[in-house]
């Protein structure tokens, strides 16, 4: 992990210098906006394959489960192994993500019982574990840095306070020992506790020790002032490095396997019979899903990372019918929400107006006391924003929007309503009877139409020129009399085929 | 299976039930003092009106439906704190009215989009959390909220059940069974033939309209138990339990209703003893050991059942088979003589 970071950093070096480096690292917004980004895109990319398999609440589950993968494992390093159990370790986060396959293995094993249905299986055992998880939390909560609160939105404001310290110039390490000349050394008394006297009693002897003797780090040194040489430090946050492998491994995994991802989730069947393997692609999907859910813990809990997985690929789904566009748009829309959401958390909504704004007024319309100051759970808001960039495209898609469907409902009926008259009108125009039928101010009641809606109608066609009036009843023009037997003729033969 | 011995399996489980106030004075030590007796009775009313209502939702397969309801509550508890204050009944209301909500969105998405209910479900579940989430965390910043224990609508905190929660948690619950009384031939058709109801005149919109309210109302009232994320544990697996012993559905809800009482008022009753514990964990544990319980030896359906019914017509069909062969030996037997 570290040799990675260190290979990242020496290469983002050739661009910006350190000093530029560790400011923007440790901005809150830069991390926080660099975590989330990156957990949006490797959400998205695995939630459009999860959604078009008609999963997408298998995310859940395992983001559910993955907690108690996580808790166990931290305890286990903490408790058996006694390292410092760290959320960004990879052993922790395999160990995590395993937990999450092993438990779809075992609700699959529980419903393939017969004895529960798929629903209530998922229903049963993801809030036990989870249940089971948040026990353990609660008990151990005072040795473990977990907590409840973290467990829900995760902590991705403060990624950019959990860092690893690379040291790249002036690295050795300073032991100060009693011969160096920055050495302090102090008097203490060597006897007092001994005897029970006072340091002042005559009877104390002294010992000369060494008060700040003992291995510093470069860091340590240079604050201390033990040393003149500064060392040069970058400051990189661990969730950065743990959610760039997560979405590179993500993306490698779909390039190398476009193929067989595409094919297996549109028809499994032909897979199978092609000899491709839908189920190891499935458990692959869902091991990938797992470490996912277990990466992003850390930044944004164990229940909204379901908003990173479902959300941008259900947007992106509206906005096209095609996979390869769908891969490119949903990741974007993730992290347009990313983008968004940040402000959010900080009360701006897409920097069109201030939520504490919107507050005043209502605090002043209801007369109520709330507190104007807007500060926000930055995972929730990001989550949030991507909620409402998928009601804008389900209100503007092109194809499925709500508003392009009614434009074109709309028109459908426009044309069936000029179909119809004219229709009507043909039928009836060299027949006897055509006086009572397409006299003007009685038509209406031939199609059951308002008498306001058959004027409209009227306006419309006469407007294009397709009718005419002629002494109180409509005619059809020779213009109209073509379009009326085209219409026909389509009819017709549309009508053939069918047959 | 013989209708009269679920039923008497139904009392015996009842009373086994109530063993767990003497059991637990005994072994846990527990006083059954003012505030444990209202917690327990608050737990076991709570957990009862959530089994019935959760037997509906798991036999027409919408257990997760309930889990995206109960997720979709918290933003409306989140709000109504804000304008009006905590005032149970209210912050009940507004639950139950973004539960609605989440209701109508997922319809409306799944009518006018292309979008499969599992993603939609997802959405709703996702982004009213989320809101409840944000909203929360804004209410924190507000001095005296910390007292209100908005946070126990989470993961649940028997705890704080008093005894005017439990007299208004009884009322509506109450008024729920009525209603489930007077429609209950209605719901049992739509809940095991939707088709058959419609094309007899039933209105079948109407009826399920009115059966996802009353599952509404059941996550609602146990969100203070259970929690907005566990809540669906207190629907499906008194449920799924029950569904284990009987196939009539009376007689599964009944049984639901004494599993969930149990679940209820045991899992609050042994959270109360410490305050730092959230009940709804605690209950989810003991409904689910039941539902182990029930998977393993109920008769008919049970695994261990299974296994011994399994032993038992392999041995028939070994006698069967070793029955002609002895025959045909004979006759060759006698075949040989002759």
């Amino acid at each position: 992990m570290m040799a990675l970071e260190r290979l990242c950093i020496e290469f983002l070096l050739n661009f910006v210098g350190r000093e530029e480096l560790n400011i923007f690292l440790r901005s809150p917004q830069n991390t926080a906006m660099l975590v989330g980004g990156l957990i949006a895109i490797s959400g998205a990319v695995l939630g459009s394959f999860l959604l078009l398999r008609g999963m997408a609440l298998t995310s859940d589950a395992i983001s559910h489960t993955v907690l108690l993968g996580i808790v166990v494992a931290f305890l286990l390093m903490t408790d058996v192994f006694g390292v410092a159990g760290d959320t960004s370790s990879p052993w922790l986060i395999i160990g995590a993500a395993l937990a999450g396959v092993a438990t779809v293995v075992l609700t699959e094993a529980l419903y393939h019982s017969g004895l529960v249905r798929q629903d209530a299986a998922l229903g049963l055992a993801f809030p036990l574990l989870f249940a089971i998880a948040v026990i353990l939390v609660s008990r151990f909560a005072e040795d473990v840095h977990l907590d409840e609160d973290a467990v829900l939105v995760g902590e991705i404001g403060l990624a950019w306070a959990n860092t690893h310290n690379h040291c790249l110039e002036n690295c050795q390490t300073v032991t100060i020992d009693e011969g160096h000349p920055a050495a302090k050394i102090g008097r203490q008394c060597a006897n007092c506790r001994q005897l029970g006297i006072s340091p002042r009693d005559e009877a104390a002897e002294f010992d000369e020790i060494c008060l700040n003797c003992g291995e510093y780090t470069p860091a340590q040194a240079w604050q201390a002032g033990l040393t003149d040489d500064e060392p040069l430090l970058v400051f990189f946050p661990k969730s950065i490095t743990v959610t760039a492998v997560m979405s590179l491994l993500v993306i490698g995994f779909t390039i190398l396997f476009y193929k067989e991802l595409k094919l297996t989730t549109f028809d499994a069947a032909l897979a199978q019979a092609l000899g491709f393997r839908p189920a190891a692609m499935n458990y692959a999907l869902m091991g990938l899903v797992s470490l996912v859910a277990v990466g992003a813990f850390d930044a944004v809990g164990s229940i909204l990372v379901i908003a990173f997985f479902i959300i941008p690929p259900a947007a992106a789904y509206l906005l096209t019918d095609r996979l390869s566009l769908m891969l490119v748009l949903s990741p974007l829309i993730g992290a347009a929400g990313v983008f968004f959401g940040y402000d959010l958390a900080r009360g701006a909504v897409f920097g069109l107006f201030q939520i504490s704004d919107a507050i005043k007024s209502l605090n002043r319309l209801l007369g109520l006391e709330l507190i104007e100051r807007w500060d926000s759970s930055i995972s929730a808001s990001m989550a949030l924003m991507m909620f409402v960039l998928f009601l804008l495209a389900w209100a503007l898609s092109p194809k499925y929007g709500l508003i392009s469907t009614l434009i074109r409902r709309a028109v459908q009926r426009r044309r069936f309503d000029n179909q119809v008259v004219l229709a009507h009108i043909h039928n009836h125009q060299f027949t006897a009877r055509h006086e009572t039928e397409l006299r003007i101010d009685t038509l209406h009641v031939h199609f059951h139409w308002s008498p306001q809606k058959m004027t409209r109608v009227l306006a419309r066609l006469r407007a294009r020129g397709l009718v005419a009036a002629v002494n109180q009843t409509v005619q059809l023009t020779a213009r109209g009399d073509r379009h009326v037997h085209q219409f026909r003729a389509a009819m017709l033969s549309a009508h053939n085929i069918l047959d | 299976m013989d209708s009269r011995r679920v039923w008497l399996t139904v009392a015996v489980m009842a009373l086994l039930g109530l063993m767990f106030i003497p059991a637990s004075q005994l072994l846990l030590g527990i006083r059954y003092t003012y505030t444990v007796r209202v917690v327990a009775l608050g737990g076991a009313v709570l957990g009862m009106i959530g089994a019935v209502l959760g037997c509906f939702a798991v036999l027409r397969r919408e257990s997760l439906m309930g889990d995206v309801l109960s997720h979709a509550a918290l933003p409306g508890v989140a709000l109504a704190f804000l304008l009006a204050g905590r005032e149970l009944g209210l912050l009940l209301i507004g639950a139950g009215l973004s539960s609605w909500l989440a209701l109508r969105f997922i319809s409306s998405a799944l009518h006018t989009t292309r979008i499969k209910p599992d993603a939609a479900m997802g959405i709703a579940l996702a982004a009213w959390f989320a809101a409840g989430i944000a909203l929360l965390t804004y209410i924190q910043a507000i001095p005296e909220a910390s007292q209100a224990g908005l946070d126990n609508f989470i993961f649940g905190q028997a705890a704080a059940i008093i005894e005017s929660d439990v007299i208004l948690v009884s009322a509506v619950g109450l008024v729920v069974l009525m209603a489930l009384l007077l429609f209950w031939k209605e719901f049992k058709l739509v809940t095991f033939d939707a088709a058959f109801a419609s094309a007899n005149g039933f209105r079948v919109g109407l009826i399920n309209t009115l059966l996802s309210t009353l599952i509404v109302t059941a996550i609602v009232l146990g969100l203070q138990l259970a929690g907005v994320i566990l809540m669906v544990g207190i629907l499906t697996a008194p449920a799924v339990a029950a569904r284990q012993w009987t196939h009539k559905l009376d007689q599964m809800i009944m049984l639901a209703a004494v599993f969930g009482a149990f679940s209820g008022g045991a899992g609050a009753v042994i959270s109360a003893l410490d305050s730092d514990m959230p009940t709804g964990p605690m209950i989810i544990v003991v409904a689910f050991a039941l539902v182990m319980i029930s998977l393993a030896v109920a008769p008919g359906r049970g695994l261990m059942w299974r296994g011994w019914r399994g032993r038992k017509n392999r041995r028939r069909f070994a006698q069967q088979n070793a029955l002609p062969a002895a025959a045909v030996k004979k006759l060759e037997r006698k075949l040989e003589d002759q």
